[in-house]
């Protein structure tokens, strides 16, 4: 997939762990391991909305494309 | 070994019809006792469903009391992975789910009961194949040769909250 998810640098940046994220974020740790795996089907704008929040970044801080 | 089965429903029909006779009668013996065993043979099926070590039992092809319908998914996320999903899947999906095996990797989640059926075992195993994790499903009934469509909706049915479910 072109589409690349950094979920797991911006956890290290942070300083934060999965678990904590899930619950700050309201998405279980199975559907974020999936997220940081970049295998889901899609991302809805809530859920990216919530992440960016508790990260305190960017959606291009979690996603990328690459070429 | 479906027309054995259909054999078999046929002798059964008739079966009761011959006996249907003494049915009318009081206090049959013959009719109580065949009554009783169907009863029974229930009963045992409604007890047993409910293990994973069972499934040998529902899910095998010489069992003529059962229908079962096979179906096979793969996704490329790890097993562990998927194991765990599927159950957050079925715990919020219509299926209750019975028993999990975290290292035999398989799942038996049971379907409620209605006017079509006694609910159906749904039986799902995996194993990875190269970076692919293949899940296994086996829709089985309880105690009844034709499922009237549940068991293909139940795979149907299933594979479509894990579908959605990806969209986080």
């Amino acid at each position: 997939m072109a589409i690349v998810v950094n979920l797991d640098v911006m956890l290290a940046k942070r300083k934060m762990k999965l678990k904590e994220l899930s619950e700050k974020v309201g998405v279980s740790t199975v559907n974020l391991s999936i997220l940081k795996q970049g295998k889901v089907k899609a991302i809805r704008f809530s859920t990216l909305d919530s992440i960016c929040l508790a990260l305190d970044c960017q959606p291009g801080d979690i996603l990328e494309h690459i070429k | 070994m479906k027309s054995l089965k259909h054999i078999s429903v046929a002798f059964l029909i008739i079966l009761i019809s011959g006996l249907g006779t003494y049915y009318l009668k009081p206090n049959n013996p013959i009719m109580m006792t065949f009554h009783f065993l169907i009863v029974g043979f229930f009963i045992f099926n409604l007890i047993i469903r409910k293990s994973l070590s069972f499934k040998n039992y529902f899910t095998s092809q010489y069992n003529l009391f059962t229908t079962k319908v096979r179906s096979e998914k793969s996704y490329d996320i790890p097993k562990e992975l998927m194991f765990e999903k599927i159950i957050e899947v079925i715990n919020h999906s219509d299926f209750k789910l019975v028993e999990s095996d975290k290292d035999k990797f398989e799942i038996l989640a049971i379907s409620t009961i209605t006017f079509k059926s006694w609910g159906e075992n749904l039986y799902i195993s995996f194993e990875t194949k190269g970076n692919e994790t293949i899940m296994k499903f086996y829709s089985a009934t309880l105690f009844q040769i034709y499922s009237w469509g549940k068991n293909e909706k139940n795979c149907t049915d299933l594979l479509n909250e894990i579908e959605s479910s990806l969209t986080i």
